[in-house]
Order: C-alpha cells, then structure tokens, then sequence
C-alpha cells in the first residue's frame, strides 16, 4: 500500500497532533498544550497508562484496557496482551512459542492470528488497532476535536517488519502517522527539552517486553543517535515470567493450564510491583501463599540483568565509546522501577540514572513533543532528531552466507546501491533475498523480503549489470528499487513482506473499518487489481513468447484466449473483486505452463552471483 | 554529483572528520525530512533525497580507507564493485601471495587454533597499515596505478582480516 490514506488536503484542519507510545504493557498518548507535554487519561479512574490488553467477546464486541485485564483469568485465550511482542512475527519465531495461552491460526505469509471470540481470528496489527484506536477516541473526548495525526514510538530494534507493522496498526485506526520515533530517542527529547543538555547520553529502556540502549549525543539542538542495541524479546514480562516458573517449580506442576499461567502472571507481577518498596512479599495461588523475597527476585532475575549488560557493551563499542564517557543515564520503562535494575544500570555506568521524569511517561511526552515539533512551523528551529538504523541490511549470496549493504547504526535516511550480475550464460532472473541482522548466515537472519529480477537481456554469464539499490526513509522503512546498468531500463520491484500482513489484507481491514470512505478505498483496490492484471498480463506474453513451445498448440491457443480474456476484463470492469477472481483464475490455469517452465529453468534459477572478486 | 561536491569540498584524502560531522548536522537542520515534514508532496521528496545524500556522503567519507578507495573510483577505477578492475591492478605474484596466506589460514580455522590465526592477523595488519600509507601517498601524488595497486592489497588484506574476525567470534562465543 503506498499511501492512499496518506493523501490529505493541507488545508483540512489538523486537529490536535499527538504522540503515542504503544507499548508492550501500557500505551499512553500525549500532546503539547500551552506549550507543555501532558498525558491524557486513557482509562478507568483517569489512568494515563491503558494496559496494552484487548478482550474479544463472543458477541463481537472489544474491550480495551482495565476492562479487559478484568478479562484475563476468565478469557485467556480472547484476551491478547503483551500483543507488541507479535508484531510482524511469523508462526515460526522463537517468541510465539513462549509461555502464553493463546490459540494460534496460520494466517497468509505465516503472519500470526490469535483465535478469540466473536468471529474472524485476530492479527497482531488489528488488536494493537485497538489500542490506538481506544486511545485517539480519549484524546477526542479530552481536547474536543479531531486527532488524526501522530506520532508513535517504536523500539529501536525494532526491524523494517515490526516498524511496517506499527505504521499499519497506526492507519487501522485512522491515523497518519508523521513519524516512528526511536523510544529511547524520544525519551531523550522529553529530557533534552527541559534541561538543554549537551554531550553524550544513554538512554536505558527496560519495558515490559522490549530492552533498548541507545547512546545519543545532544549538540546544539541536534540529537544524534550514535548507536543502538538491545534485546527485542526482553523486558519486565520475564521478570514475572522468573517468578511464574519458581512457582510453579516449587508446587509441581509441570503442564499449567491457561488459567493457572494466567492468573499466576497476574500475581506475579504484583508481587514484582511490590518488592520496589518492601523486602518481602507473598504470592497467593491456588488457595496458598508462595513467599518471596526481594533477594531472591533479584537473583532470578540476574541472568536477565546481565543480557542488557551485554547490549549496553556493545552499543559503547559501536559509537566508539567506553561507560566514562556517557554523561548522563536516563531510565525509561516501568521495569527500571525495579531496585535491582538500578543498582544494575549505576554499576554499569559508574553513575547514578537520572529518572526525574516518570519512566512510564517519558516516551509519550517525548512523542508529543516531537509531534509538536514536526507540525508547528514555529518550533522547526528548535530541535532535530537524527536516527539510525538498528539492525544491518544485507542480501543472501551464494551458499546461503549474508552481504551486508548498510551495515547497523548508519544514520537514516540512508541508501545503498550494490551491482549484481548473472551466474549462467543467457540467464535472464536474478533472485534477490533481502534480510536483516547481525549474523553471518541467512537462516540466522530475518527474512525480510524475496523478489525476483526478471527480463534480464540474455548476456553470457558475469556481464549483466544490475545495480539494486535500497533506500531506508526517516522511519526506517525500506524500499527496493533496481535498474539494469547496460539499458538504464528502471525495473519495478514489488517487495512483499515475508512477515507480516499482505497489502489486500490490509485493504479488507480498512474496509471493515467504517471509518473509511468507501468510495476511495474501491477505488483504489480497483486500481491495484489494474495494475496486478497488467503485470500478469505482460508476464504472461512474455512466457507465450519465449516458452510457448513447451505447451501443445491446443494447450497454447486456450492459454492466449484466457490471456485476452484477462485484458478485455481489466479494460472496462469496475469491480476490483471480478478483476481479482480473472486474474486468480488466470493463474491458476497457467499453473501447468509454469511448472514446465520451471523445469526448463532449473539451471538457471540460481541465487544470484554477487559481482564479487577473489 | 560527487560526496565531496555534497560538503562543497574539494577531492582530497585529508578531511577533517569533526568538521564534517559539524556540517551534517547543519545540512540536517536545513534539509532533514522533519524539516518538511509540513510541506508537500515534492518537498518532502526533496528533503528525503537530499538527506540520503549527506548521510551517504559522509558514510563513506569519514573513514579513510573508504574515503581513499572513493577517490581512486573518481579517477575512474572501481574496485570496490568491479572484480575484473581489481584483479587487473593485481601483480601474479601478489595473488600468489594471497593463495598461500589465504591456506595457511584455512589450516588454522581448521584446527580451531586461535592463537596462530591472530598471529597471522598482526602480520597482515602492518602490511595492510603499509599499503595504505602507501597507497594515501599515491593518491597525493596523483600516482592513480599505484594507489590502485596498493588499495588492491589493502583490500585483500581486510578480507582477510575480517575472516579472522569472524572466526574470533564464533570461538569466543
């Protein structure tokens, strides 16, 4: 989808731009009034926190929040939480398998879909819908107009799938989305603002699910991100998750049912909750209290503690940096209230962390002031943030091995082009497989996205020139485009996500949504299927050109005939779902065709040969 | 137009490297896509492109050795992208060299003996170090075949390099 919803009128007003932290645990939305960041009240009892939990009723119907949370015991399996965890992950991630109640059903590119009550089973991407959208209909009521446009936090690990994820979740809801702001980067703005520091900073982010680091330097009004790091699977939910498994170690039980793993992360973490402020503490299960002390917590959580130690290491080696020279820690994230985290976080350092600022509250602030910044003309001279891209993009070469393109922590936006050539003679596809991580290997990696370059001109092997060159934009989203060096012909690249929801899927949502006008979103399905029908109908006659002597002549005039249909359809039909269904069946007949041509290419369909040396 | 042409700089191995971070920021401030993130459609295009710009220019310029390899790709050898350019530039007996260094390595991350493979990675570094300074004195002296020549080894000798590294990693790990 390349923005339909994006197109707006600069003159419509605005309403009250906001920023969102979506959380893993709580979300929270901000704005800038008078000039100063507060957070709204979100749920029951004028909480600004609204813990990230979605309950689906069997009557359809979606609670958020507190409601929802009143939920878990009773529902577990209609009542997501911690949904942040599942964004842009497959079936096949570690993550899924962890302790959790939830009913799993594969849906399209193995995108993971809870089965709740009430109907349809549930996308990450639409439940953390929910929470936005729960949480623009409050700021609504409390500022008296429209909100439409925001800025949301991301993690700073957070990769090309997961960030593609929260912007969707962000256009569920009907919002633009301005800008994905790095967390820790936005907490920085929240603390940069009001003390106009200067020099070189960490920011520590504990949440519940997610542990960033990022070291910022703070230069005349310029944030720069020096280097990220951290753990996309860590946060305060392991902590409970420590004291769940002690539990149920010490009373036996080694196949918990829903129930049981539910309630007893409920109480695990008031139990965590309260070893903030007192030594000892007791757990009530099943009809008996597990005790607890703070020295015991802090001793299960060790090993935890000890894995954000290894990230801060090396996001101080990658700015080129040791712990001396940070002036300043900040802590973010409700899971740095934990005394364990902090003495952790001091040793490190060798310094005391500032947490001046509420560490729940410290992302919203810092996003509604960036919201602020990007839509009020006024305040564009004050501050710039410049961000990074966390995690290295690379491309799978021969033998399954990683070529890094942008190697983790360049400044974004950012763009690297790299030439690639063909491995047979008269070899007209090159395969390209886009991933992204640190390690050496593609089965290591994630796997961002699979695209085939096709229509080379037949050349003898090594002499074609394709240069690929990928673009990051200030969001840290990616876009792929390439062009044959020989021809100067531009060739259009369609990246599909491996993970994630497709672009139709997205559109059914949007039509779900009332929100939406009708007649636009029609339109523009209409006018994707128009140009998915040119592009099988290209594909199609270049294969009737160049391999129609592996179909009989009967096979061959059917197989024209389907194709002219498709074109004589796609000229003068309205609907984009009759379009839809011709192309699908053209497809499905050509099944056969494709199968042969296959095998006739199995030589050549080789992964491509990067234009390397040595 | 050229990532020194980005910083209004002339070509020149010496940069002052605080220097140009202090330009990208003030190019940011002017040209950052938050900069426009009010304006239409083509601004905001602008302001993207103009951005990647920069920050692609300074990528490459703020580190010498790819600084230097840049400079020898606008005297019109690419060696960065170009195999057959590489190898041309490149002595028999230098590649026979490589052959001989690249085996006994193989030999060591066989074996898993670490201590010999960083031995052989002091050694490489020093000639890498040499070849370099070499190399910067070329490109001065606008001896582009010799600089060719010299970026050539430095570029064998951090293939090398990294290989040493990556085996560290994985037996420290």
């Amino acid at each position: 989808m390349k923005g339909f919803l994006q197109i707006h009128d600069p003159l419509k007003p605005k309403g009250q731009v906001v920023g969102i932290d979506l959380g893993t645990t709580n979300s929270l939305v901000a704005a800038v009034v008078n000039g100063k960041p507060i957070c709204v009240e979100v749920d029951e009892g004028d909480a600004v926190l609204l813990p990230s939990v979605v309950n689906y009723a069997a009557d359809g119907s979606v609670l958020v929040g507190q409601r929802a949370v009143a939920k878990l015991a009773e529902a577990p399996t209609d009542t997501i939480k911690s949904v942040k965890r599942f964004m842009g992950k497959s079936l096949g991630d570690v993550e899924t398998k962890k302790l959790g109640a939830y009913q799993f059903v594969p849906g399209t590119q193995g995108v993971v879909r809870f089965q709740v009550a009430g109907g349809q089973p549930v996308s990450a991407i639409e439940v953390s819908g929910e929470i936005l959208r729960q949480l623009k209909r409050r700021a609504e009521s409390r500022f008296a107009t429209k909100v439409e446009q925001a800025v949301i936090t991301v993690p700073a690990y957070f990769d090309d799938a997961q960030r593609q994820a929260t912007k969707d979740a962000g256009r569920l809801a009907g919002l633009e989305v301005l800008r994905l702001l790095n967390e820790p980067t936005a907490a920085a703005l929240a603390y940069g603002l009001d003390k106009n520091a200067q020099g070189l900073f960490a920011v520590y982010d504990l949440g519940g699910g997610t542990f960033d680091i990022s070291i910022l330097e703070l230069v005349e009004g310029v944030f720069q991100v020096k280097s990220v790091g951290g753990d996309s699977a860590l946060g305060g939910d392991d902590f409970d998750r420590a004291i769940v498994e002690k539990v149920l170690a010490a009373r036996g039980i080694s196949a918990p049912t829903p129930t049981q793993i539910a309630t007893l992360l409920q109480a695990a973490k008031v139990a965590k909750e309260r070893l903030t402020d007192s030594a000892q503490t007791t757990l009530p299960f099943e009809g008996a209290d597990f005790a607890v002390s703070r020295a015991d917590f802090d001793s299960w959580i060790q090993p935890l503690l000890a894995k954000t130690g290894a990230s801060v290491r090396r996001a101080l080696k990658d700015a080129g940096l040791t712990a001396a020279d940070i002036k300043g820690v900040v802590l973010v994230g409700g899971s740095t209230r934990v005394p364990a985290v902090r003495t952790f976080v001091a040793q490190t350092f060798g310094k005391e962390p500032l947490a001046d600022i509420d560490p729940d509250q410290v992302v919203a602030l810092g996003a509604a002031i960036q919201a602020d910044l990007l839509t009020n003309a006024d305040r564009q001279d004050e501050v710039l943030l410049l961000d990074v891209i966390p995690l290295s993009l690379g491309l799978e070469t021969m033998g399954g091995v990683v070529e890094k393109l942008i190697s983790r922590n360049s400044p974004i936006p950012i763009a690297q082009a790299q030439v690639f050539t063909t491995f047979q003679d008269g070899q007209n596809a090159v395969d390209i497989h886009v991933v992204q991580g640190e390690r050496e290997m593609v089965s290591d990696c994630r796997s961002l996205a699979r695209f085939k370059l096709t229509g080379l001109p037949a050349a003898p092997a090594g002499m074609a020139r394709i240069e690929v060159r990928f673009a990051i934009d200030a969001d840290g989203i990616l876009t792929v485009g390439a062009k044959d060096q020989a021809t100067g012909a531009e060739q259009k690249v369609t990246v599909k996500p491996t993970h994630g929801l497709t672009d139709e899927e997205i559109e059914q949502m949007l039509l779900d949504s009332i929100e939406n006008a009708e007649a636009d979103v029609q339109n523009r399905l209409l006018v994707e299927q128009q140009v998915e029908a040119r592009r099988v109908l290209s594909d199609a006659r270049k294969q009737l050109a160049t391999n129609g002597d592996l179909l009989s002549d009967a096979e061959r005039s059917a197989f024209t005939n389907k194709v002219d249909e498709l074109q004589a359809l796609a000229a003068e039909v309205k609907d984009h779902q009759t379009l839809k269904d011709a192309i699908t069946a053209l497809d499905d007949h050509a099944k056969p065709f494709v199968e042969r041509i296959m095998n006739r290419a199995i030589s050549t369909a080789a992964v491509g040969h990067r234009v390397e040396d040595f | 137009m050229t990532h020194f042409d980005v910083f209004g700089l002339p070509p020149s191995v010496d940069l002052d490297v605080r220097a140009l971070e202090q330009q990208v920021r003030d190019l940011s401030m002017q040209f950052h896509p938050d900069r426009a993130a009010h304006g239409d459609a083509r601004e905001r295009r602008i302001a993207l492109e103009k951005t990647t710009a920069v920050n692609d220019a300074f990528k490459v310029l703020k580190d010498p050795v790819r600084r230097a390899f840049y400079l020898l790709k606008l005297k019109g050898i690419d060696l960065e992208n170009d195999a057959s350019a590489a190898a041309a530039k490149m002595p028999m007996a230098f590649l026979e060299e490589v052959m001989e260094r690249r085996e006994k390595l193989e030999g060591a991350l066989r074996k898993k003996d670490l201590e010999a493979a960083r031995a052989m990675a002091a050694e490489v570094v020093e000639l890498k170090d040499a070849a370099f300074a070499t190399a910067v004195n070329a490109l001065k002296a606008d001896d582009t075949a010799l600089a060719a020549h010299q970026l050539g080894r430095v570029k064998y000798f951090t293939r090398f390099l990294e290989e040493v590294e990556a085996f560290e990693e994985e037996t420290l790990s």
